[in-house]
């Protein structure tokens, strides 16, 4: 076989694949496309018939999803910015230097990590209502995520910071920089891009975030998007193609985040998570 | 004052106000819930105990209580079943693909990447997706599994007792694998070629290659990763609140679910602590083998 055939077969089959796994994705664009009565057909229908786009106007409309993406949107964006303003410079010490306290405090930043959320809200809530915090719900949640999700965060970035040679920080410092100087003015904009990076990955977690915003907020008016999804699907619902609707609306910008910056994001996630 | 501030701009002070803050705000915020958990779980909490520190003592109660009620051995069971049944289909599914992948060819790599949108999704989203595919009556995958012949009725997968333990891990396979493959892929590319060209010279075949170097020489890879598979489904909870929610009757509820349900649902604050306690030591130990098995990286 020559090398092209074989190169074209590999990614014929290789596209069948990531076609299998991808389809319970493709399953949800279809069923949100579907009409009340073609979603329930059997055998079920692989192409929708009539596309219902007015579908995603009436969930819109009656979910109220515009209130509770702009939750979600706050409370990512107010975790993101807390823990890149506090996780950047801890990565940057925890990457310039190699003692035994920045064992001791790469050891502390891991076993922050693997604290699961269902186990850790239940001190937290108590903890919060005691000080009163559950008045402002969403800085409660965002300050519950930030300790979540902020090791993470330095785990990435101090491998990008592990990328940028001492020696220029070095001379800039000869050259009559202070610290804080060649902190903003060299490092920094070196690894601009493998922050960005993660912070855009922290983002999306934050933005599905669950356990914490289900717990700690009952107001409505402050839910974000995944406790609503999960209180629109009641024990016995049946309207899934309202439900995969709003998950299409919920997730399609994430998805397209996701495409566009796969290779970044891929690269960054395997650079930090395995060191 | 001024010999501070200069330490603070030019300085070790610098370095330690950049990594004394965040581990201040970690400790206060992670840290002490971790104690007060402790504290929790020999106390009495509930709704009305609430806002007050000094609560009744109840010394081991909770813990026994937790050990003699009925539920609490197949709560325990399942969890078992769900981090074994979750990590061995992650990884044999996710080993899979990065062998595959690890051919060389155009749009190999893009096209591996795009698998890790399971990853990316909220959990609740993937949870509804696949609770509308393994609904009963309409769902679709017992449609293709009878049209491949390998059942002949449905099987209700979310009410059935037998069954809804298996759906969450199914969609938790679904959700873990590519995590599992970018990383082992990472592995399997740091091998050195030049160990199979030598193999290949002495006439080993493919399947002893993969017995005799890729096997070892992915062994530290493996363990971080079945130990990262561990933290991670020990972290599972969105999927079970969207699929089944514990049930029917306890029979997918595992501990993570049930800690969350005995505080947020039943208002026992002092035994949800105490499940937490309990499983925060299991989740702790799986990070410590973690650490191990990467240790020769850890400091880069």
């Amino acid at each position: 076989m020559s090398e092209n055939a074989r190169n074209r077969l590999l990614l014929a089959l290789s596209i069948v694949m990531a076609a299998i796994y991808l389809f319970p994705l493709y399953w949800m664009y279809v069923t949100a496309l579907k009409s009340g009565s073609e979603m329930f057909a059997t055998p079920p229908s692989f192409w929708p018939s009539a596309a219902q786009w007015s579908t995603f106007a009436y969930v819109w409309e009656s979910r109220n999803m515009g209130r509770y993406l702009w939750n979600s949107t706050v409370i990512a964006f107010g975790a993101v910015a807390l823990i890149a303003i506090l996780g950047t410079g801890c990565a940057y010490v925890l990457a310039r230097y190699r003692n035994i306290w920045v064992d001791v405090g790469l050891f502390l930043i891991l076993m922050f990590q693997v604290l699961p959320a269902s186990l850790m809200i239940t001190p937290i809530f108590v903890g919060f209502s005691q000080l009163g915090l559950l008045e402002y719900p969403r800085l409660a949640v965002i300050l519950a995520i930030t300790a979540k999700s902020m090791p993470f965060f330095v785990v990435l970035v101090r491998a990008t910071f592990m990328a940028v040679p001492m020696e220029l920080e070095e001379a800039a410092l000869v050259d009559g920089n202070s610290r804080i100087g060649a902190f903003f003015n060299i490092v920094l904009p070196l690894a601009r891009n493998g922050i960005l990076v993660s912070a855009i990955l922290i983002f999306m977690q934050a933005f599905g975030e669950f356990v914490y915003s289900k717990s700690m907020i009952q107001d409505i008016q402050f839910q974000p998007a995944s406790v609503g999804l999960n209180s629109f699907m009641g024990p016995n619902t049946s309207e899934w193609n309202n439900i995969m609707a709003y998950a299409t609306m919920y997730v399609t910008p994430i998805l397209a985040i996701f495409v566009l910056l796969q290779r970044r994001i891929v690269s960054g996630l395997t650079s930090g998570a395995l060191k | 004052m001024k010999r501070l501030f200069s330490s603070i701009t030019d300085g070790r002070g610098f370095d330690l106000v950049l990594v004394g803050v965040p581990f201040t705000f970690l400790l206060a915020l992670s840290g002490l819930p971790l104690a007060y958990n402790i504290l929790m779980s020999f106390q009495e909490v509930d709704m009305f105990s609430l806002g007050s520190v000094i609560r009744p003592f109840v010394g081991f109660k909770n813990y026994v209580d937790l050990l003699t009620q009925p539920e609490t051995m197949s709560i325990l069971r399942n969890t078992i079943v769900f981090v074994v049944g979750s990590i061995t289909g992650q990884f044999l599914v996710g080993f899979a693909l990065a062998l595959f992948f690890w051919i060389n060819f155009p749009g190999a790599s893009w096209l591996r990447g795009l698998f890790l949108v399971s990853w990316v999704m909220p959990g609740l989203v993937v949870g509804a997706i696949w609770n509308w595919i393994l609904s009963g009556d309409f769902g679709v995958l017992n449609f293709l599994l009878q049209q491949t012949g390998l059942l002949n009725g449905n099987i209700f997968w979310r009410s059935d007792p037998n069954f809804s333990l298996w759906a969450v891990i199914l969609a938790n396979i679904w959700l873990g694998t590519s995590f599992n493959m970018i990383l082992l892929a990472t592995g399997l590319a740091a091998i050195p070629a030049d160990l199979y060209e030598a193999a290949e010279m002495d006439g080993a075949n493919a399947w002893q290659r993969f017995w005799t170097i890729t096997l070892p020489m992915m062994r530290s890879t493996i363990g971080a990763i079945i130990a990262l598979g561990l933290i991670f489904t020990l972290q599972q909870f969105d999927l079970f609140a969207a699929i089944t929610d514990g049930g029917p009757n306890n029979s997918s509820n595992v501990a993570q679910y049930w800690a969350w349900d005995l505080s947020f649902r039943q208002y026992d604050f002092g035994k949800g602590a105490t499940i937490s306690v309990i499983m925060t030591v299991f989740v702790m130990f799986a990070a410590t083998v973690y650490v191990r098995s990467t240790r020769h990286e850890v400091r880069g």
